[in-house]
């Protein structure tokens, strides 16, 4: 039985703002109640990432966030799949060049869908979603790693006494 | 046979009765919600996922934590003892507690704790359902209160009172969904658990279904149909509960069930041993 | 066969002369070593033997033991002046007065003065298989900066006879001068360090067991006054007309000895000392007198107002124990507590009096023998090897003291999980309590059984919730080295409780049962069937038994050996860096209810005296 096909059954989803205005977030959870109820192919908003398939990170990457990014996609079991949405996560939106921001997700982590707007409607998330879901199912179980990884990976972790 | 069968197939069972609720669930908030079949669904998936774990004492308590279940409902269908089996459920949750608190995760110790708060409230009362089942039937014996000629429910209506509001604190449903509490603790005592091992955890919650359920069924004597009856209203109830209210402090739900629950069982069986 | 019994209590006075005389180590070593076959092989020998036995003693032992009392109490005296203590000196004062008066109206009497039956056996044979190792242990363990080695050891030894002889006396008047001796004993052991500290817990522990030589007092003055014997046979061959305040009075001594809630505090106190004399209080010897008075008395007391508010005295102490001890970070102490609430146990299904609740007494206290030496021995060990203390400092000891641990835990599943003693015991009393649920003590009774049990048992899942906790990612562990007589130790206990566990079916239905049997005189239906476990009609089968065992097992032992190939990564903080240190609940929010549990066990204290008593 070839299991990948059941990851486009149950994408369950990892919210993260990364310094937003939370417009996103509220598009987020109008697709989450009956409306448009993304519970209905599968997708559940898990809140961990343990147990997440899809990153879905909203807002420009302030400099505070980035490490508790660069964490949670480390923490996510693969295949996994990040989905930046929003216009700040395209590059900073209006953010973009400020004093304390990344310029965009992708300079942190790897992302595979774009969901451009400001804000994006929910029909466009569950688009994003969607495509997502196929990008999931061609990926492997090999690990991912991000942009310097191994300089980056022992900051990142605590160290035992 | 029909006993070893469901033992058997309890995590299928389980499965179902779990897809199911979510469809009531997303109903009853006028969702369409996920198809039945979603969490099995959910569990191939996570069988394919990358195996992260913390340390194997964790991952192997998760492991633990199902074959203790399983074993449990199997002790409760199969053997011939209720108390056996409330106290066997005991097991389960070690398993659940030692595995969440051997991580330095605050959400996970935390969930652990609450977990034995929730353990402090629903255990006395299973033994005192055991005990007026006693009183009722003349046996803790599983098969003689199926074959019971009499309708336990009408004799110990405040004992299934008090199990209905102790349901929601064994399935970690609304009011008393202290342990898991998702928006506070992002699931507890299963939070660290990711891929094939959550995956035992996951299965682990709907054998405790079927668990749960068979005492509900246990209200019917030899009436099947009441029984299941009993068990579609409670299914119902509990659910309409976990949509309509909101979740509580674990002091109160303790507070609830030994101020309220409890004495509440305890006058049933006042009242049932004075009226043999 | 008499001369058995008398071995088994002159032979550890001889050694422990012996070891007090010589202090030697080699000598100290291979006497403690060489009690244990011997012990136990008397002990085995009276309790398959021809019982029960009785001895009859010449008048001159009598005038010896009223000079011993006599003594006794002017040391107590003695003490209470030189450490200006006013508690001790009134009370043994109160005492001479009344022992005056006592041996002033006490009738002459041809009962046998020694009658040892299996209930007194069984007790030799807990004494021999859980007390000589603890001796075992301590010639190791007062290795670690201690002084006094050798007195210590002899005074254990000197113990462990008094312990053997105070359960085979009949005659009360001489069973007060042993109940007096065992204080003297737990005053001497308690106050070992000669600190402030150890002498105050000592002197705390004197006056408070001399409450109940005073009880104990009283009830032979009632006894005599209205019946006119004072021999626990003579009790039980005329159980119609005995004074009942004469009961209740000897209830309460069961009650002080066994450290019952207004009276905890003398147990609490013993932590001061050397650990073995925790081990030692706790396991085999002392308080284990408590449930042996109830148990002598329970045929007599059955049904009666008195044991019904002893029920509910003893099971209120179960729960609130429990719950004060969710409270403790002091790893002895907890032990302590768990102590506490379960020789309220012990005393419950004592006082229920019908021959299950009997047995079910009979499995407690055999059982949490065991288990509690142990446990006060692994906390022994983890005081020395280790400089463990407190819960708090037993953060990551699955890593630090692995095997120590595994220990540990196993002691604590013996505690309340399925297949062990406690838990059948408890089993045993909700089914026979729910066949007369008649009156509310009975009822009470399954609250306080069912209650007590959860507490118990989030007590301890809370304190292994704290020493499994480790860093994340570290696998290897390494065993490290202990003294062989502590491994010894350990694994005497550890293998004795894990065939108990498999084979907990037979030795019910053969060992206990025929006890219980022979101390109620009724059927009992108990019977073993292929390792299987059938009371009345309910059956614990043997695969159900197996297969719990098999899973706590795997739960306690796997951990150390499973190693899953698969990636480790950081636990969820919410993206943060996780903390390094983290604790557990204090459960701060049950202190403040501490007054009030101890105001109401006191009420219920002089309820069960006075009314269970018929003073009024």
């Amino acid at each position: 039985m070839k299991l990948n096909k059941f990851r486009k059954k149950s994408p369950w989803i990892l919210h993260y703002n990364t310094g937003g205005c939370n417009g996103c977030d509220i598009e987020i959870l109008a697709s989450l109640a009956p409306k448009y109820d993304i519970e209905r192919f599968g997708a559940l908003n898990k809140g961990n990432p343990k147990q997440a398939d899809i990153l879905l990170v909203t807002g420009p990457v302030t400099k505070r966030c980035k490490d508790v990014l660069r964490r949670l996609y480390l923490q996510m079991p693969e295949p996994k799949v990040v989905v930046a949405m929003g216009a700040c996560g395209h590059g900073g939106g209006v953010f973009r060049n400020f004093y304390h921001v990344e310029n965009g997700v992708d300079n942190i982590i790897p992302v595979d869908v774009w969901i451009p707007g400001c804000a994006p409607r929910p029909e466009a998330l569950i688009d994003g979603i969607v495509e997502a879901i196929e990008i999931l199912q061609t990926k492997s179980k090999e690990k991912e790693y991000i942009r310097n990884h191994n300089e980056i990976i022992d900051k990142l972790g605590a160290k035992d006494d | 046979m029909i006993n070893l069968l469901i033992t058997i197939f309890a995590p299928v069972l389980g499965g179902f009765v779990f897809g199911i609720e979510r469809i009531i669930k997303a109903r009853m908030q006028s969702r369409i919600g996920p198809p039945v079949l979603q969490p099995f669904y959910d569990f191939f998936k996570l069988m394919d996922k990358r195996a992260y774990i913390i340390h194997s004492l964790h991952a192997l308590m998760g492991i633990m934590y199902f074959i203790a279940e399983w074993f449990t409902l199997a002790v409760l269908l199969l053997g011939n003892d209720l108390l056996i089996a409330v106290f066997f459920h005991v097991i389960a949750v070690l398993a659940l507690v030692i595995g969440a608190s051997s991580v330095r995760s605050p959400y996970s110790v935390l969930g652990g704790l609450r977990e034995l708060m929730h353990m402090i409230s629903y255990e006395p009362l299973m033994v005192l359902m055991a005990v007026s089942f006693y009183l009722i039937t003349g046996s803790f014996d599983i098969k003689t209160i199926l074959s019971f000629n009499g309708y336990p429910i009408f004799q110990m209506p405040l004992v299934f009172f008090a199990f209905l509001l102790v349901i929601p604190m064994m399935l970690q449903k609304s009011p008393f969904d202290i342990a898991e509490a998702h928006q506070e603790i992002i699931g507890g005592p299963e939070i660290e658990y990711s891929g094939p091992f959550y995956e035992a955890v996951y299965t682990g919650k709907w054998i405790e279904y079927i668990y749960v359920f068979t005492f509900v069924f246990l209200f019917g004597g030899n009436h099947y149909w009441l029984g299941i009856l009993l068990v579609i209203f409670t299914f119902i109830f509990v659910n309409l509960l976990d949509n309509s209210t909101a979740r509580l402090d674990y002091r109160k739900m303790v507070k609830f069930s030994w101020f309220v629950l409890i004495p509440l069982a305890v006058l049933n069986i006042i009242l049932i041993a004075m009226w043999r | 066969m008499a001369s058995f019994v008398i071995l088994n209590i002159l032979i550890p006075w001889i050694f422990a002369l012996c070891v007090y005389f010589f202090k030697k180590d080699i000598i100290t070593n291979f006497l403690s070593f060489l009690l244990l076959p011997i012990l136990a092989f008397l002990s085995f020998k009276i309790f398959y033997g021809n019982l029960p036995i009785y001895i009859h003693t010449s008048k001159f032992f009598d005038i010896l033991m009223d000079i011993y009392d006599f003594g006794l109490l002017f040391f107590f005296l003695y003490v209470g002046i030189k450490h200006k203590n006013a508690y001790v000196t009134s009370l043994a004062l109160l005492q001479i007065t009344l022992l005056i008066i006592v041996l002033s109206i006490l009738p002459s009497s041809s009962t046998a003065n020694i009658y040892v039956d299996k209930l007194a056996s069984f007790i030799y044979i807990i004494v021999a298989l859980v007390g000589t190792p603890i001796i075992i242990y301590a010639t190791k363990y007062m290795d670690y900066n201690e002084k006094n080695k050798h007195k210590f050891v002899a005074i254990l030894l000197w113990f462990l006879g008094v312990m053997n002889f105070a359960v085979s006396v009949n005659n009360i008047e001489w069973f007060f001068a042993l109940f007096e001796t065992t204080t003297l004993a737990s005053y001497a052991l308690i106050s070992f360090r000669k600190d402030k500290e150890a002498v105050n817990n000592g002197l705390l522990a004197l006056w408070m067991n001399q409450i109940g030589g005073v009880a104990i007092l009283i009830a032979l003055m009632l006894m005599v006054k209205q019946n006119g014997y004072y021999y626990f046979t003579d009790i039980l061959n005329h159980p119609k007309n005995v004074a009942i305040a004469a009961l209740g009075f000897l209830s309460l001594s069961a009650l002080v000895k066994g450290a019952q809630m207004p009276f905890q505090n003398w147990l609490l106190g013993a932590m001061v000392a050397p650990t073995p004399v925790s081990a030692i209080l706790h396991s085999a010897t002392m308080v284990k007198i408590a449930p042996y008075l109830i148990l002598r008395i329970a045929p007599v007391i059955h049904n009666t107002l008195l044991a019904k508010l002893l029920i509910i005295t003893t099971g209120f102490v179960f729960v609130s124990a429990a719950v004060i001890a969710l409270t403790q970070d002091n790893f002895k102490r907890i032990l302590a507590y768990s102590t506490i609430s379960l020789l309220g146990l012990m005393m419950l299904t004592a006082a229920v009096g019908t021959p299950i609740a009997i047995t079910a007494s009979l499995i407690l206290i055999l059982f949490h023998a065991f288990a509690k030496g142990f446990l006060f021995i692994e906390a022994g060990i983890l005081e020395k090897a280790f400089h463990v203390k407190y819960i708090t400092q037993m953060k990551r000891l699955i890593e630090k003291a692995p095997l120590t641990m595994m220990f540990i835990f196993f002691g604590f599943l013996n505690m309340t999980f399925v297949p062990f003693g406690a838990f059948v015991g408890k089993w045993m009393m909700i089914e026979e309590a729910s066949n007369f649920l008649t009156h509310g003590s009975y009822i009470l009774l399954i609250v306080f059984v069912g209650a007590g049990s959860a507490f118990l048992s989030i007590l301890y899942m809370k304190v292994l919730g704290i020493s499994v906790r480790k860093a994340h990612g570290i696998e290897n562990i390494k065993f490290i080295h202990l003294p062989k007589t502590f491994n010894f130790i350990s694994f005497w206990y550890y293998l004795f409780l894990l065939s108990m566990a498999i084979f907990i079916a037979p030795l019910i239905s053969n060992f206990i049962v025929s006890i219980a049997k022979h101390l109620t005189n009724y059927h009992i239906n108990i019977y073993s069937s292929n390792l299987s476990l059938t009371i009345n009609n309910s059956t614990l089968y043997f695969w159900q038994i197996l297969g719990a065992l098999i899973i706590l097992t795997l739960i306690h032992i796997l951990p150390y050996f499973v190693k899953f190939k698969a990636d480790f990564v950081q636990p969820y903080n919410c993206g943060e860096n996780h903390p390094k240190y983290l604790g557990t609940w204090d459960f701060e929010c049950i202190k403040k209810y501490e007054p009030f549990l101890m105001a109401f066990s006191i009420a219920l204290f002089i309820i069960t005296v006075v009314l269970g008593g018929g003073l009024l």
